[in-house]
């Protein structure tokens, strides 16, 4: 079953969230032919700013474990930063690298402080497609110091095994030049370690062409149906 | 708060397009009710022609 149709995480989402969809163009080329399509599943706050990020399909214990985790660190994060917004992202981004230490024993840094925003569309900064059309950036990942020294190399060797296992697993060096499996939501976690909080038009690009490997052609537009094969009710669609 | 907002969210027009999700017609109006009842938003992005079945 998949997560979208588990009655556990409909009932934590709608208590918790407001859920919409976009579609988003995208493609990669597998023998000389344009293929693509996937998901992604950002959980933001409402002005926007992603918070955390589930990249590609996932089955639905997956699923609400992560909407769980984004729910209870915000809560965590809320009390603990006392209403001050710099401190809410520098401890979101914390618990980001944490997580990541945590579940799959890669150390990142978290980075607490963002570089100065693009001044306009014409900027240096501004990432754009070749026509020349600002598109989505594609966000620098903070370097991956390496495995977690508290762990034994046995743990490691576990956890490492477990990633090569998942489906879109591959290798990333870390600053010794050693190589360590990473999983999507690994990256996830990676990237939202100096990402998070930042507006869901500049994470997209990332999560689509870096970790998923699918290379966008669109801004995300609003569409009526966010399944082509079924309506609104959820009856199948014949074609 | 956009009227048109307060008035979907009375009436409950969501859909869940066979999920067990309900769907507001934009992330623009997700925001706005979130902010409202003091919620997180998710944002679906799905994409190229991705047809899994199995999602859904």
């Amino acid at each position: 079953m998949g997560a979208l149709t588990n009655p556990d995480v409909g009932k934590y989402v709608n208590e918790h969230m407001v859920s919409s969809f976009q579609k988003v163009a995208t493609f990669k080329i597998v023998g000389g032919n344009k293929q693509g399509g996937n998901v992604a599943a950002y959980f933001c706050a409402p002005d926007g700013r992603v918070l955390h990020c589930v990249a590609g399909p996932v089955d639905a214990a997956t699923f609400l474990r992560e909407a769980k985790w984004v729910v209870e660190t915000a809560k965590a994060c809320i009390k603990d930063s006392k209403g001050a917004g710099a401190k809410f992202k520098e401890l979101f981004r914390t618990a980001h690298a944490e997580k990541l230490r945590r579940e799959f024993g890669i150390v990142v840094p978290a980075v607490t402080f963002d570089p100065p925003d693009p001044q306009d569309d014409k900027d240096a900064l501004t990432y754009r497609d070749p026509s020349g059309q600002p598109l989505a950036p594609r966000l620098p990942p903070p370097p991956i110091d390496g495995p977690d020294v508290t762990l034994t190399d046995a743990k490691f060797e576990a956890l490492q095994k477990a990633a090569a296992a998942a489906p879109g697993n591959r290798y990333a060096e870390c600053r010794s030049g050693k190589r360590v499996v990473v999983t999507p939501q690994g990256l996830v976690h990676q990237v939202m370690a100096a990402h998070c909080l930042v507006p869901i038009e500049r994470v997209y690009g990332t999560v689509f062409e870096n970790i998923l490997g699918e290379k966008i052609s669109t801004k995300p537009v609003d569409v009526v149906t966010p399944f082509s094969w079924v309506d609104k009710d959820g009856n199948r669609i014949r074609r | 708060m956009n009227r048109a907002v307060m008035a979907l969210a009375a009436a409950g027009e969501s859909c869940g397009y066979g999920t067990t999700i309900e769907f507001v017609g934009s992330p623009k109006e997700a925001a706005a009710l979130a902010k409202k009842q003091e919620k997180l938003v998710l944002v679906l992005h799905v994409s190229g022609h991705f047809e899994d079945p199995g999602l859904t």
